[in-house]
């Protein structure tokens, strides 16, 4: 499959003038995104997802690398007439209506009449916008119509690829959980999302793969089911004669006994093997070998924190 | 169509600004109550009432080109809607060119609604229309025209707080285009030199001032509409040369 993305080395460092300083927002950045991939990319506050989105939109432009969005150089006016973007906390024209709004961008992608109305009228259905306000001002609607009007413009010109920056912070969980469900209905259209986030249940939901950065620097990738994979192991066992139990102790730290059973809660994968002998040497019998799937957030954390994360 | 779009945008932006409108209502208010200021001097009341119209017209519209073309980049910058529009496949060109226009149809309609005021209640007073009163409003027009084209050049690269005064001083020294160029035969070379920069750099905004003309009738022109047409060819070239600058600073600018 073709990469919908393909990132080389990218690189964009700020000069602080004051302090004559030079600052890396991102740090060789190398990976590609393919096409129809819901790909989640994570990093926390300041880590330089936004960044990095601006590259690619060429919105700023990038001190080294190179970059492509759907196999065009950055900036290239084709390649933007296939992709969308909704920026983190949205701000749109507030004296127009929701419809004018999109009526606006439909006209700077140059759709025309009667095709841009119909367009508007499927992604104000789609975004599930209560009829009532799609001609009210945009000054009077709430964060979540607000988020909504933002993913309707996204989807005005029907694109291959979306960037979506932040789409669901702040708003009440109804409203999240409707927001989370039009981009899983997105990835499931066939098209390509570049979904940036911190709410890490719904990358974990929506997602297919995903990357952690860490001041601009890429720290783990790959698909969610690998990431999240179990590294600790959970044991049970039966029939163990009390003076095994030390032994079990010293090599896999925490053992629980109760009724005549012992668990052992996690245990490192590689020593599963040393556990097994030890309990078959001493005549017992292994009831249980339970491998511990983590979760994007424990996984998120510890790559993190491994890397001086603070 | 893009270029248009963004224009259209723009326009209904600007005539939404409350600072636009109050200084739209406050010049009109001036023009209309023009007639009352002629007890002043009731043998010229005419003379006074053309000036005093005139005036508004340009003081208004100065500051309404100015505050509407120092803002309509920066805002979309403050505001991030820039990253919205500019993600599209819009060209920063048409980005440039349709935030332009769209300051130029906001002064148009300003300028226009205070041209109309004016000369009706000139109609009023005199009992008759006159026409040539709309020489000045036309030549005030493309004056700010070419002042709005500086200050979005200046918006590309500078704050609106100095692009205000920027393009405020600018004007001032550019009408005073009589004197830079009495300099340039100045004696003392750096002077000469100085004011020769000066002169041939900074628009010509006097060459459009032709309220003296309009309102003393012994003051001539020869060839009048060459003298017009001159000026509203120099205002057309030297925008385009500015948008032109201005396309080039903000194709390399990041947002």
């Amino acid at each position: 499959m073709a990469a919908a993305i393909s990132i080389k080395g990218l690189t964009k460092k700020y000069l602080d003038v004051w302090n004559k300083t030079e600052i890396t927002a991102v740090d060789n950045l190398n990976l590609e995104v393919e096409e129809g991939e819901v790909f989640g990319f994570l990093g926390r506050n300041g880590a330089g997802k936004t960044t990095t989105i601006k590259m690619l939109l060429g919105l700023i432009f990038p001190t080294e690398g190179e970059a492509s969005v759907l196999g065009k150089p950055l900036g290239d006016i084709e390649a933007k007439a296939q992709v969308s973007y909704l920026p983190e906390n949205p701000y749109f024209y507030d004296n127009m209506s929701g419809w004018d709004v999109l009526d606006f961008y439909g006209r700077l992608f140059r759709i025309g009449e009667p095709e841009r109305s119909k367009r508007i009228q499927k992604v104000l259905e789609d975004v599930r916008l209560d009829p009532k306000a799609w001609k009210r001002p945009l000054r009077g609607y709430s964060k979540g119509m607000m988020q909504r009007i933002g993913i309707a413009q996204a989807l005005i010109n029907d694109p291959k690829l979306l960037f979506l920056d932040e789409p669901t912070s702040g708003l009440d969980p109804i409203a999240h959980a409707e927001l989370r469900d039009i981009i899983v209905n997105v990835g499931k259209q066939g098209k390509t999302v570049f979904l940036s986030s911190h709410q890490l249940p719904d990358v974990e939901m929506v997602c297919s793969r995903v990357s952690i950065i860490h001041r601009g620097k890429l720290l783990a990738m790959g698909p969610i089911s690998e990431l999240t994979a179990g590294e600790k192991v959970e044991i049970q066992a039966e029939g163990i004669q009390n003076g095994v139990l030390e032994k079990l102790q010293s090599l896999t730290g925490a053992v629980e006994q109760s009724q005549g059973r012992i668990r052992i809660p996690a245990t490192d994968a590689d020593k599963v093997s040393d556990v097994i002998d030890i309990v078959r040497g001493a005549k017992g019998k292994i009831i249980s070998v339970i491998p511990h799937k983590r979760t994007l957030e424990e996984v998120f954390v510890d790559t993190v924190l491994k890397a001086g994360g603070d | 169509m893009v270029t248009m779009a963004i224009a259209k945008q723009t326009l209904e932006d600007m005539l939404r600004r409350k600072i636009l409108l109050i200084l739209l209502i406050v010049a009109l208010g001036m023009i209309a109550l023009g007639p009352s200021v002629g007890f002043l001097s009731p043998r010229e009341s005419s003379v006074v009432l053309r000036s005093m119209g005139l005036a508004v017209i340009l003081i208004a519209g100065l500051l309404i080109t100015i505050l509407s073309g120092i803002q309509v980049i920066p805002t979309e910058v403050e505001r991030r809607t820039i990253y919205t529009v500019l993600s599209k496949p819009v060209q920063r060109y048409e980005f440039v060119l349709g935030k332009f226009l769209g300051g130029i149809f906001t002064v148009f309609v300003m300028i226009a609604a205070m041209g109309i005021v004016f000369l009706g209640v000139l109609a009023w007073q005199e009992r008759h229309f006159a026409p040539d009163m709309l020489k000045g409003v036309l030549l005030t027009f493309f004056q700010m025209m070419l002042l709005g084209a500086m200050a979005i050049f200046f918006s590309t690269f500078a704050t609106p707080v100095v692009n205000f005064f920027l393009s405020f001083s600018l004007f001032i020294v550019g009408n005073m285009s009589a004197v830079t160029e009495s300099l340039t035969s100045n004696k003392n070379p750096v002077t000469r030199i100085l004011a020769s920069i000066v002169h041939f750099l900074i628009p010509n905004f006097g060459n459009f001032n032709i309220q003296n003309k309009l309102i003393h009738p012994e003051v001539t022109i020869s060839n009048e509409t060459v003298f017009i047409v001159q000026n509203i060819v120099y205002a057309i070239i030297y925008s385009a040369v500015l948008l032109i600058l201005a396309i080039l600073v903000f194709d390399r600018r990041e947002v």
